[in-house]
């Protein structure tokens, strides 16, 4: 309402007024309304160069989650990082990721990052911001005023061009180096070193078996590489390429792994390796070895089947068994896994070598040409005697970086104490977790998401780590940083040539350069390199001989503390891992795969004893060990022995962030130092505890309160031997029920999923992955425990029988089943669900009003409701996908088969004139799936792997009988003959 | 009240009780207005809260998205029908009984259906945008689902309320006109005009009215069968187990009879108390409305039995499942409530003296209304927790906000009730005096 000509003397222009009223008006309307706020688009001033709006970069990096090193082809869109994918390229996941890959943009974008350095301040008694200036400044001094203590270097396994770069930042400070990860496998190292002479972990060939022998190795879960235990673990159910392996899986719980394999023996806790050594007696007694036994024959001579069946609770018939078995096929013996931390944990490796030796699997299935890095990281033993430095005083630097010990080592260490004393902590982590909190200085460290660096996870590969973004936050690589700090410290200032850390990377490329690809141009090569991720190379074969040591183990009875009736193991999370995936809300919502339990802990307890106890689901128990005390939720199972409780790892956070702070409990806080005494690994099952009712119960919140399908049969199976008999597969042909309204018709495509149960091991990869391509909020505990949760894909979970009476463990993934004659879709009176013409179940969040009669009508109750608003704290939204609407409240949404890859493929494929190719486009779901359990495709094409897969004779749909004619076909789990 | 017993009732005295009851509110009637108007205060707040975070504040959760809300609506449209059917059905049949309740029991359908047209609204995840419901011409191009039961919903509801309300501003015109003749004060006089359509009484003026409420008599008459039937279809036409079954339609009807006639009781009850109408309602009406709900009852006992029959007849596990789930599961105590309120509580009204003992009916009326309300939560909740896929049964529990806007729907009904006994015609002047002996001359 400017200019001049309008202040004339009549005052107010009735063009003025009715700008007015207009502007009043609708800011009147825009205030006054219910509808969505009014958000301002802020155009780019200068577009950047190589930016399309719309066009996503992708870029090529490692995995840092854990230590399995997966390739990882993040997706960047207009400067943002909005989704993590697996690397077809990386020899080590081929494509696939698990559900902590898929949630760690959620650590990049974590709102509880530290935003800049902090420096503790001992008037307020609290870590306050400072400049990066300051930090450096501060960190210098104290290393120029080095005394007569130590420097050391705590950090998580960093192998690679960074440890060297620790090294030689060390060396001239006198400083050492500790690589801790929380799960080393120690015993595994040490039994190697003792039975082969080889101080290492060697990469176990999962897909090379047919007969996999697991003496509690969690390889599903946090064993070495779940991912690449995943593939191999699908390899070996791929029973449409012939394949028919057999799982056996000897734990006193039934975990994750255990729920998937054939046969779970639920053995006496820390006896595993009598049943070893007993079926090492069989094979060598029945002359079933492919190798002469040796020295090893007179190892097992006396465990005979009767005495281990005494020893073990297994019985013997089973135990002969399973070494004709193993014997006969192509197999593989693996350990590990909490339950085998005990105090013969060595032992027990020594004799699953044994197996492994004498069933002729070395250089097989188990290769020793391509150990893992982690081989190298410390021991516990190490960590105790740093624990014990610290507490004397002697440790006057600490620099901890990316490990949190004082979670992560057992309560009994103190190790927040040993902490206090030593008088310069220095983090430079990304995070302020139970160890940072106690730094006097914390320069924060860029996630692997925004810095340079490699990772070598395994010999024969080499993972390259670059900055898909510019960092969220003020912080800086931790290379950059110390290569920065090391200029103003006497003692460093010729260390390091470079600058930045990025040119320090390339150096150390370009010598590897010269050897791996000589002739190109160092440019060409590392271009190549950032483009494909890895570097890939095959190591020479090693012979491995049985060593002369192996015969010196004696094999004793496992020590536990304590008195109490159960042992109690505490096992790894697969969401998790050691409590640092806590922070990340996406695998806090994510349901555990066997109690479907959600952002907390809760204690598992054999059904029998629960019913003895007059426990229930929710009821609160009070766990009493030698090392303390602890209130927990219980979860009745009957896969655990009676004998035997277990707590999941990874809650109990007294910091770390809003979503990890306060959750349940830490059992690593109970625990004692107690090692397994060969190899002085951490044990996980040492402790007997004592379990009383608090006669109090509550909701133990979960997903899913439903143990058995019941009359159900949603999630079926199949006796291996009546596969081809063409039963029941499509033996109640319901398509035959007549329709009222005439069929649908497809041109194109018709779009169809296949899912192999046989192949789905439950691990929720899926689930994540869906969360992070669609924009799927979390909601909390508290709206879960209204089973209010948002994800689209589900992972059911069914108790059942076998004919014996054995615990069957069957997963359902349920997403919408995109039905031909959906039912959702003529109950809503506004068309905001409609049946597209490629056959998907369409959603138009704009046009829902909310009735929710679709999501009642629905058959499999996979639609989800806005019953709020939900936000996703700044900067947690910088992930959320541009290509899918974010939703507010009073709208229903659901799985489309991610309707926005199909366009943008479809997109592409036009531009070239032709239609798209089988599996061009993968829904989140299945490109994250470990297990390749999706196959999404066009069923309209008879050659599409999903079309091929729908016809399959094991092939039904779930819940057939209500004629919706879903476009999913689920693959009946196989059941093989039981030991 | 003995004063009233004592003079016999004549023309003169019909008129003089029926304008008194429209005279000055007292302090009881304030006494008991202001507190329902304090309740719909109440119920609106918990309404714009639950508008403004998100339905969340209801207790809705997977796999349970209706609950309090609908089972409200398919409650209040229920008590609408019993009005109808007395207004129009038994004036059809000319059932003599009918003459001094169906006012009030009209009065009843007309705010039982707009309440009840309130939660289809207020269940929506974004009420704000429920005009999308109606088929209107629009820029969007946007139209709506015919095949959706919702749909038919929406013209049945508002069908209903509009000839339900003609009917009843049709019935009362010669008793408005009755009362404009009576009071003096100027505001009340000009209402009452305007509302009486300046009926003066004669004999032409009697002839086409009488034809007229013939008529919309015949016009409403489907229309209480109709609209339960759509009603019912909005979950018969679901395929939910213990929702998809043919017998839905005449169930409901029956239902919606039984309560609104227990509802009708309910209310008259207290009015013929208090306003001294038992020359009125007699006891002799409150006998044919009790034989009314014994059959009623029976036929919704039978639609019980014949559910559980069908279940199990079927061979289903869904719906077996499901009955079995509804008498035996987390909800039964909701069922057997259910089951005790409808069919055993008005077995006691085979017996005579029950019928004609106001006490006991006014007991027995409010069981039933508590009986039906819990039939439409059982049939709506209990079906949605256990349908067909074992992974995602849940349990339903109701929240503040939804009780809250439960009571102030109630509290909205008996708001317009107090209204209207203040201001209009609770009973039929004309037809009560159409059944009075044709007094002697003189007499």
């Amino acid at each position: 309402m400017s200019g001049k000509e309008n202040k004339g003397k009549n005052g107010m222009k009735r063009r003025d007024f009715l700008k007015v009223l207009g502007v009043a008006g609708g800011t009147a309307a825009v205030a006054g309304s219910c509808s969505e706020p009014v958000e301002q688009i802020i155009p780019y001033v200068i577009p950047p160069e190589n930016v399309i709006p719309g066009v996503p970069k992708f870029y090529a990096t490692t995995c840092r989650e854990c230590s399995s090193g997966c390739g990882l082809v993040v997706k960047n869109r207009e400067g943002r990082a909005i989704k993590v994918e697996g690397n077809p390229e990386n020899p080590i996941n081929k494509g696939k990721t698990c559900a902590m890959g898929q949630a760690s943009l959620q650590g990049l974008y974590n709102p509880d990052r530290v935003r800049s350095p902090l420096r503790y301040n001992t008037e307020t008694q609290r870590l306050e911001p400072i400049g990066w200036d300051r930090g450096e400044e501060i960190l210098a001094e104290k290393l120029n005023s080095l005394g007569s203590g130590k420097i050391v270097y705590l950090s998580n396994n960093v192998s690679g061009t960074y440890s060297k770069f620790v090294a030689e930042f060390l060396r001239p400070l006198g400083g050492k180096h500790y690589v801790y990860e929380t799960f080393s496998h120690e015993p595994i190292r040490k039994a190697n070193s003792i039975v082969f002479g080889r101080d290492e972990i060697p990469s176990y060939r999962i897909d090379k078996a047919d007969y996999l022998l697991s003496f509690g190795a969690d390889y599903l879960e946090t064993w070495l590489s779940a991912v690449s235990n995943s593939i191999g673990y699908s390899k070996l159910r791929d029973i449409d390429h012939g394949k028919t392996g057999q799982v056996v899986h000897i734990e006193p719980r039934s975990g994750m792994t255990a729920s998937n394999a054939d046969t779970w023996v639920a053995a006496k806790p820390g006896t595993e390796q009598y049943l070893a050594l007993g079926i090492a007696n069989v094979m060598i007694s029945k002359g079933l070895n492919r190798v002469a036994p040796g020295p090893v024959a007179g190892m097992v001579s006396s465990y005979t089947p009767k005495k281990v069946a005494a020893l073990t609770d297994v019985s013997a018939d089973t135990i002969e068994k399973i070494a004709r078995d193993f014997a006969t096929s192509k197999s593989l013996a693996i350990g590990g896994g909490a339950a085998n931390t005990g105090s013969n944990a060595t032992e027990t490796m020594v004799a699953v070598n044994i197996l492994n030796y004498l069933a002729g699997n070395i250089g097989k299935t188990v290769d020793f040409s391509d150990p893992l890095s982690i081989s190298d990281a410390s021991t516990f033993g190490d960590m105790k005697e740093l624990v014990e430095e610290m507490r004397s005083g002697r440790v006057e630097i600490l620099i901890v970086h990316n490990v949190n010990p004082v979670f992560t080592l057992p309560g009994e260490l103190k190790v927040a104490e040993a902490l206090e004393k030593v008088p310069f902590v220095l983090s430079l982590s990304s995070f302020l977790d139970e160890t940072s909190e106690k730094a006097h200085l914390v320069l924060p460290e860029s996630t692997s998401f925004e810095s340079w660096g490699d990772y070598s996870p395994k010999k024969s590969v080499t993972g390259i780590t670059q900055p898909v973004m510019r960092p969220v936050f003020n912080t800086k690589s931790a290379g950059d940083t110390l290569i920065s700090v090391s200029k103003n410290v006497e003692a460093l200032k010729n260390t390091f040539a470079e600058k930045k850390y990025y040119d320090y990377l390339r150096s150390a490329w370009k010598k590897r350069a010269e050897i791996l690809s000589p002739g190109t141009s160092f440019e060409k090569f590392w271009e190549k390199l950032l483009v494909k991720g890895s570097v890939t190379a095959t190591p020479a074969p090693v012979n491995v001989a049985l060593s002369s040591r192996a015969s010196s183990v004696s094999f004793r009875d496992p020590q536990f503390r304590g008195e109490g009736d159960f042992h109690l193991i505490a096992y790894p999370s697969h969401r998790f891992l050691d409590g640092r995936g806590a922070n990340k809300p996406w695998l806090q919502e994510l349901p555990d795969a066997l109690t479907t339990s959600v952002w907390d802990s809760w204690l598992e307890i054999n059904s029998a004893v629960a019913a003895k106890m007059g426990l229930e689901d929710g009821s609160y128990v009070k766990v009493d060990t030698p090392g303390g005390s602890f209130e927990v939720q219980v979860f009745v199972y009957e896969g655990i022995r009676p004998d035997t409780i277990a707590i999941p790892i990874g809650q109990g956070h007294t910091s770390y962030g809003r979503y990890a702070k306060g959750r349940g409990v830490n059992p690593f806080a109970l625990l004692p130092a107690a090692t397994d005494t060969l190899s002085g690994g951490p044990s996980l099952l040492s402790t007997k505890a004592n379990v009383s009712s608090l006669r109090k119960r509550d909701l133990l919140v979960r997903t899913q309160y439903t143990k058995s399908q019941g009359d159900r049969h949603v999630a079926k199976t199949v006796a291996l031997d009546q596969i081809g008999h063409h039963n029941g597969a499509h033996g109640a042909d319901h398509s035959k029920h007549p329709d009222f309204y005439p069929e649908k018709e497809y041109s194109k495509y018709r779009w169809g999923m296949a899912i192999d149960l046989n192949k789905c091991t439950g691990c929720g990869a899926c689930v994540t992955a869906c969360s992070a391509e669609n924009n799927i909020p979390f909601v909390g505990k508290k709206q879960i425990a209204k089973r209010r949760e948002m994800n689209w894909i589900r992972i059911e979970r069914f108790f059942e029988k076998n004919s014996d009476g054995s615990l069957d463990v069957r997963f359902l993934p349920m997403l919408c089943q995109q039905c031909g004659n959906a039912p959702c879709e003529p109950v809503c009176p506004v068309f905001a669900t409609y049946h597209n013409h490629e056959g998907l179940n369409g959603m138009i969040y704009n046009r829902c009003v909310g009735t929710r009669y679709c999501a009642n009508n629905c058959t499999y109750k996979v639609r989800r409701f806005n019953w709020y608003t939900y936000k996703f704290p700044e900067p947690l939204n910088w992930q959320l996908n541009p290509d899918v609407t974010v939703r507010s409240k009073g709208v229903m949404e659901k799985c489309t088969f991610c309707v926005q890859r199909i366009n943008h493929g479809k997109d592409l494929a036009k531009d070239e004139g032709r239609l798209l190719h089988d599996r061009e486009v993968l829904t989140a779901c299945e490109q994250a799936c470990p297990s390749d359990a999706i196959v999404f495709g066009n069923l309209l094409d008879d050659k599409s792997e999903a079309s091929v897969l729908s016809e399959d004779d094991r092939g039904y749909k779930v819940l057939e009988v209500v004629n919706t004619k879903p476009a999913i076909t689920y693959l009946k789990k196989v059941k093989q003959e039981r030991v | 009240m003995s004063q009233t017993q004592q003079t016999p009732l004549t023309y003169a005295r019909i008129t003089e009780d029926v304008v008194r009851m429209v005279d000055k509110p007292s302090k009881k009637w304030w006494a008991l207005f202001l507190p329902t108007v304090a309740l719909v205060g109440l119920g609106a707040t918990c309404f714009f809260y639950q508008v403004a975070t998100g339905l969340g504040v209801a207790g809705y959760r997977h796999p349970v998205f209706w609950g309090v809300y609908i089972t409200d609506f398919v409650f209040w449209v229920g008590i609408a029908h019993s009005g109808t059917l007395i207004s129009a059905i038994l004036y059809l049949f000319r059932a003599r009984f009918r003459m001094s309740i169906y006012r009030i029991a009209e009065a009843m359908t007309v705010f039982a259906v707009l309440t009840a047209g309130l939660f289809p609204i207020i269940h929506l995840g974004r009420p704000w945008n429920f005009l999308w419901l109606i088929p209107y011409p629009n820029s969007r191009e946007l139209w709506i689902n015919f095949k959706s039961p919702l749909v038919w919903d929406v013209f049945a509801v508002s069908t209903y309320l509009t000839v339900s309300s003609l009917f009843f501003v049709i019935g009362m015109i010669p008793d408005i006109a009755a009362i404009r003749d009576k009071v003096k004060e100027v505001p009340r006089k000009i209402i009452y005009s305007v509302l009486s359509f300046g009926w003066k009484g004669s004999n032409r003026e009697w002839l086409h009215y009488t034809r007229a409420y013939l008529y919309f008599a015949a016009l409403a008459t489907p229309l209480v069968l109709s609209v339960h039937s759509v009603v019912s279809w909005d979950f018969a036409m679901g395929n939910v187990p213990g929702w998809h079954t043919t017998i839905f339609p005449p169930y409901f009807v029956a239902g919606a009879i039984f309560s609104g006639l227990a509802m009708v009781i309910t209310l008259t009850i207290p009015i013929r108390k208090i306003f001294h109408l038992e020359d009125y309602i007699t006891l002799d009406n409150y006998d044919g409305m009790a034989k009314l709900i014994i059959l009623t009852s029976c036929i919704v006992g039978y639609a019980y039995a014949a559910e559980f029959f069908m279940a199990w007849y079927s061979g289903s596990p869904y719906e077996w499942g499901q009955f079995v789930y509804r008498a035996t599961g987390e909800y039964a105590l909701f069922y057997w409530t259910m089951v005790i309120c409808n069919c055993v509580v008005p077995i006691s009204l085979w017996w005579e003296k029950v019928r004609k003992n106001i006490k006991a009916l006014f007991v027995i009326s409010i069981l039933i209304n508590i009986g039906m309300w819990f039939e439409r939560f059982n049939i709506i909740v209990i079906s949605l927790s256990r349908d067909f896929e074992p992974g995602a049964w849940g349990i339903y529990k109701i929240s503040f906000v939804e009780a809250g806007i439960t009571i102030g729907s109630f509290a909205w009904f008996f708001m317009f009730f107090l209204l209207f006994v203040k201001t209009l015609p609770a009973v039929s002047i004309a037809e009560m005096k159409e059944i009075l002996p044709v007094p002697k001359k003189g007499g």
